[in-house]
C-alpha cells in the first residue's frame, strides 16, 4: 500500500495548485501602455456608402500635414452603429465613423462613441439644430456632417411655379380640384409620425418636453396635447375626403406615393432629399420647395435628421480621430463635400453660399431646416415610432379619432419607455 | 484492495491507470491527452468559466456578451474532456476488472480493431457532429444562456455589464401589462393562421394532386407544369406583387377583378379582418405547389391493383377515395405535412413582406397580422431588447416543439422507424 500513498500525495498536491490558480483575469499593468505609443499612426474611417469620393482629397491633406495613414471603408451609414458593436471590442472597428443623430442617443448609452472635447468656437460654425443633435445631456459625442429633411415635390407638368400653393390649405383646395380616384393633387404619408409631425408640431404638439438646457424630458409626452390632436384633424381631412387614397396608408405607402409621383399621377408628394436621384432618373420634371405653411400661419415642423462624424470609444488614437472629425466638418472640407455628394452641410455660413443657393434642392433643404424640429436623439424615441404610426394609420382608416387614438399612443409609448427603460 | 478499485483510482490523473495495468501506449496516450489538454485549454476553461459565472466584473475591460460566449465553449470544451476523462475512468476499471479475473488485459491490436469495427460509424460522423456542435448548439445554448440575462439597451458593452437575472424576464412578459395582452392577442392570431393556412395549401395541393392524376385527364405534364410555376417564383417577390395587387385604391384585384364582378372594393391593407384573408389566400397560392409535387409521387406509388379490387366489390369513387388513396398519402406525408404547420407558425418572411404585420390596431404593439416571430422581431429589434427576444423565442420554440412531438408521436410513419 504504502507506494500508493506516493502518488495520493502527489495527486492531492496537484489538485491543491490547481485550486490555487486565480481565477479570472489577471491584470498585467506591465508592457501594454508601452506597446500602443510606438504603434505606427493609423486611422480606420467608416464613411456612408457612395459617399468616400467626398472626402477623399480631405483624407489626402490630412495625412499630409499629420503624417499618418487613414483607411476609408464605405459602409451603410445607418448600420455603422451595430457593426461597432463587434468589430470594436474585436480590435477592428474603426476610429471615425458616421451614424445619423437619432442613434446618438443610444450609441451614448451603450458606450460606443467617445465625447469629443470640442472648443465653442468650432461649435459655433454649425447650425444650431445640428449642433444640438451631437449632443447628450450637454455633452458633445460628434460633429455635424450633412442636414435632412423632408421637402414639397412638384411635377412641373402638371402645375407652374406660379401656381404652387404656399399653404396647406391652398393645396388642400386644389387636391379637392384634381382628385378623381386615379389622379390625386397633394399627397404625403401622414399615416407615419416621421411625415405626421411636421404638421402636429406646427400647431403645437410634440413627442418629448424639453427642458431649458435642450436635455428631453421622457416623461414628457406632447403627442395627444390639444395642438397634436388638432393637427391630426386636419390629417384625418386629407383620407375622409379621398383627397388621399386608402392605398397609401400602410407599410407599401411608400412605394405607391413614389410611384404615383413619377407616373404623373399626384402633383406634389412630401419626400426627403434622398428621392431626388431616383425622380430624376424616371424623367420627371419636377421641383422642390420648402413644405407649405400651416392654417394657423406656421410653417410645417419637419423632422430633421443630421448625420454626423463620431469617434469610436474602442479607438486606439482618440486624439488624433477627434482631431480628423474636427477637421473632415470644417467649412473648407464641409463644402467640398457637399459640391461632390450634394448632402446639405450643417455649416451655418454655407447656407448663404451661392454653391448651396444655386442648387434648387439644397436650398429647400436649407430653408425648410430653418422651421424644423430635430428628431430626439434620446433612446426612448425608439418606443414612439410604432404606436404613433398606429395610431396615426387608424386615424387615416377612420377606424378612431384622433384624441382616442393619440391618447392609446401616449399610452402605449408610455407603457414601453416604462418596461424597457424604466429599471435603468 | 482489488485492481479493479486501484485502477480507476489512480486514474484520476489520466493515465496512472493504465500504467499501473501495464498498458504502456494507452497510458502514454492518455497523460499527453490529458496533459495536454490543460495545457492548451487551461486559460481558456479559467476565463470561461469565471466569466460565466460573473459576466464581467469591470469596465471597460470585460465585455458580458464576448465573456458569455467564452464560457459557453468552455463548457463545451470540458464536456469533451469529461468525456474522454470518463473514458479514462472506465478503461481503467475494465482492464482492472478483467486482472481481477485473471483475465490477460485488452491488448491496443484488439482494442483498435474493436475501435474500427463497433465505433466506425461514431469516427466517421465525428467531425460532422463536431461542426454540429459549433454551428446549431452553441448558438442555441447561447441564445438560451441570454434569456437568463439583462442584456439590453442599458446593459450593453463597453459602457455597462450584464447579469444574470435568473427567470425576471419571464416572469415580465406575463406581468406587464402592454405585453401580456398583446401576447395572448397575438398567440390567438397565430395559432389559427397555423391551422387554417396549413390546411388550405394542404388540402388544396392533395386535391389538385388528385385531380390531375385521374387517368381521364389528358396533358398530365402541362397541367402539373403550370401548378407548379408559383413554386417557380421566389417567395418574396410573390409577396411583394400581391402586396401590390391587394392594394386598396390602386390594386389589380379591387380594381379590375371585383370591379368586373361588379363588387364593391374590399379594405385588404387597412381592415385587420381582410388583411387576414388575404394572408391566407397568398399563402394557399404559394404553398400548395410543394404539396401537389409531393403527393404526385405518392399517388404514383399506390398499386392499380387496390382500386381495381375495389371496383370489382362495387365500391364508389368516394369510398376508394376514402378507404384507400386518403390512408396512403396520409401514412406517407405525415412528415411533411407536420413541417407545413411548423413553418407556417413561424413563417416571418409572408407577414414582414405583405404589410408588416397591419394594419394598425389601437393601442397595441402588434399589428392586426402580426404572428409571434413578427411580433418578437418589432418589439425587439426596435429597441436592442436582446434578453426579451431571447425569452420570447424560448417560449416559441417551446411550443413548436411540443405540437411537433405531438403530432410525430402520433403519425404512424414514425412508429415504425422507431
Amino acid at each position: 500500500m504504502k507506494k500508493y500513498k506516493k502518488y495520493f500525495s502527489l495527486m492531492s498536491g496537484v489538485a491543491l495548485s490547481l485550486s490555487l490558480v486565480a481565477c479570472g483575469p489577471q491584470d498585467d499593468a506591465k508592457g501594454s501602455d508601452t506597446k500602443e505609443a510606438d504603434k505606427s499612426k493609423e486611422l480606420l474611417v467608416w464613411e456612408d456608402v457612395m459617399k468616400g469620393e467626398g472626402i477623399k482629397d480631405a483624407i489626402a491633406k490630412f495625412e499630409k500635414e499629420n503624417d499618418v495613414k487613414v483607411k476609408m471603408v464605405e459602409k451603410q451609414y445607418t448600420k455603422q452603429i451595430e457593426d461597432l458593436r463587434l468589430d470594436g471590442p474585436a480590435g477592428t472597428g474603426p476610429d471615425v465613423l458616421t451614424m445619423p443623430s437619432d442613434q446618438i442617443g443610444t450609441a451614448v448609452t451603450e458606450g460606443l462613441i467617445k465625447e469629443l472635447d470640442v472648443d465653442d468656437a468650432t461649435q459655433g460654425i454649425y447650425t444650431e439644430a445640428a449642433m444640438d443633435a451631437q449632443k447628450v445631456e450637454g455633452k458633445v459625442y460628434g460633429l455635424p456632417k450633412a442636414v435632412e429633411t423632408t421637402m414639397l415635390y412638384y411635377n412641373k407638368d402638371l402645375i407652374s411655379e406660379d401656381q404652387l400653393p404656399t399653404t396647406l390649405e391652398g393645396w388642400y383646395d386644389y387636391s379637392k380640384g384634381v382628385a378623381n380616384g386615379e389622379k390625386f393633387g397633394f399627397l404625403a404619408l401622414f399615416d407615419q409620425i416621421y411625415y405626421a409631425n411636421s404638421v402636429l408640431s406646427g400647431y403645437g404638439g410634440y413627442i418629448f418636453g424639453q427642458d431649458d438646457n435642450g436635455s428631453y424630458d421622457p416623461t414628457d409626452i406632447g403627442l395627444n396635447n390639444a395642438g397634436a390632436v388638432e393637427g391630426a384633424q386636419y390629417i384625418q381631412k386629407f383620407y375622409k375626403e379621398g383627397l388621399f387614397p386608402a392605398g397609401i396608408v400602410g407599410e407599401q405607402g411608400i412605394n405607391v406615393i413614389e410611384s404615383l409621383f413619377t407616373e404623373g399621377k399626384a402633383t406634389a408628394i412630401i419626400s426627403g432629399p434622398w428621392n431626388i436621384e431616383p425622380f430624376t432618373k424616371a424623367g420627371v420634371n419636377f421641383g422642390v420647395q420648402k413644405l407649405p405653411e400651416l392654417g394657423n400661419g406656421k410653417n410645417m415642423q419637419a423632422f430633421i435628421g443630421v448625420k454626423s462624424y463620431n469617434v469610436s470609444s474602442y479607438s486606439k488614437n482618440p486624439e488624433l480621430a477627434e482631431k480628423f472629425v474636427e477637421f473632415i466638418s470644417n467649412e473648407e472640407n464641409s463644402k467640398t463635400r457637399y459640391e461632390i455628394t450634394k448632402e446639405v452641410p450643417a455649416v451655418a455660413s454655407l447656407a448663404n453660399d451661392p454653391v448651396v443657393t444655386e442648387s434648387p434642392a439644397a436650398k429647400a433643404v436649407a430653408e425648410q431646416s430653418k422651421f424644423s424640429v430635430l428628431m430626439p436623439n434620446i433612446p426612448q424615441m425608439n418606443e414612439v415610432w410604432a404606436p404613433a404610426d398606429s395610431a396615426l394609420q387608424t386615424i387615416a382608416t377612420g377606424k378612431a379619432q384622433p384624441k382616442e387614438a393619440l391618447n392609446q399612443a401616449v399610452e402605449t409609448i408610455k407603457g414601453q419607455i416604462e418596461a424597457k427603460h424604466g429599471k435603468k | 484492495m482489488q485492481h479493479r478499485t486501484i485502477a480507476p483510482l489512480l486514474s484520476i490523473i489520466p493515465g496512472l491507470g493504465q500504467f499501473y495495468n501495464k498498458q504502456w501506449v494507452k497510458g502514454l496516450v492518455f497523460l499527453i491527452l490529458g496533459a495536454s489538454f490543460v495545457v492548451a485549454f487551461g486559460d481558456l476553461l479559467n476565463m470561461g468559466f469565471w466569466g460565466l459565472f460573473t459576466l464581467g466584473t469591470e469596465v471597460p475591460r470585460d465585455n458580458s456578451i464576448f465573456l458569455l460566449a467564452e464560457g459557453i465553449i468552455a463548457l463545451i470544451v470540458s464536456a469533451f474532456g469529461l468525456g474522454i476523462y470518463y473514458w479514462n475512468l472506465k478503461d481503467a476499471y475494465k482492464n482492472g476488472k478483467l486482472r481481477d479475473e485473471n483475465f490477460p488485459v485488452t491488448s491496443l491490436k484488439s482494442e483498435y480493431q474493436n475501435l474500427i469495427g463497433q465505433g466506425y460509424p461514431y469516427l466517421i460522423s465525428g467531425p460532422s457532429l463536431f461542426l454540429l456542435i459549433f454551428a446549431v448548439i452553441f448558438p442555441i445554448l447561447f441564445s438560451f444562456a441570454l434569456a437568463f440575462t439583462n442584456y439590453d439597451l442599458y446593459h450593453s458593452p463597453p459602457a455597462n455589464l450584464a447579469d444574470w437575472v435568473g427567470l425576471e424576464t419571464f416572469a415580465e412578459i406575463f406581468t406587464v401589462d402592454i405585453w401580456r395582452s398583446t401576447f395572448f392577442d397575438v398567440l390567438a392570431w397565430t395559432v389559427i393562421w397555423t391551422l387554417v393556412a396549413s390546411s388550405l395549401q394542404v388540402s388544396l395541393g392533395v386535391f389538385l394532386a388528385i385531380v390531375v392524376n385521374q387517368k381521364e385527364v389528358r396533358f398530365k405534364k402541362f397541367f402539373r407544369t403550370i401548378l407548379v410555376l408559383p413554386w417557380a417564383v421566389p417567395g418574396f417577390v410573390t409577396i411583394l406583387i400581391f402586396a401590390g395587387l391587394f392594394n386598396d385604391s390602386f390594386g389589380a384585384i379591387n380594381n379590375d377583378i371585383l370591379a368586373f364582378f361588379g363588387m364593391d372594393p374590399i379594405p385588404w391593407m387597412t381592415d385587420e379582418k381582410w388583411a387576414r384573408v388575404a394572408l391566407i389566400l397568398m399563402q394557399g397560392w404559394l404553398g400548395f405547389p410543394y404539396i401537389f409535387i409531393v403527393t404526385t409521387g405518392v399517388l404514383q406509388s399506390i398499386p392499380e391493383d387496390l382500386y381495381e379490387a375495389a371496383t370489382i366489390d362495387g365500391a364508389s369513387i368516394f369510398a376508394k377515395f376514402k378507404n384507400i388513396t386518403m390512408p396512403m398519402i396520409l401514412i406517407a406525408m405525415a412528415p411533411i405535412i407536420i413541417t407545413q404547420f411548423t413553418f407556417n407558425f413561424n413563417n416571418f418572411n409572408i407577414i414582414y413582406l405583405f404589410n408588416g404585420g397591419g394594419p394598425a390596431v389601437a393601442g397595441s404593439t402588434a399589428g392586426g397580422t402580426d404572428i409571434l416571430v413578427s411580433w418578437i422581431y418589432k418589439l425587439t429589434m426596435q429597441s436592442s431588447q436582446y434578453s426579451l427576444a431571447a425569452a420570447l423565442t424560448i417560449l416559441l420554440s417551446i411550443f413548436v416543439i411540443g405540437i411537433a412531438l405531438w403530432q410525430f408521436r402520433r403519425t404512424n410513419s414514425f412508429k415504425e422507424g422507431a
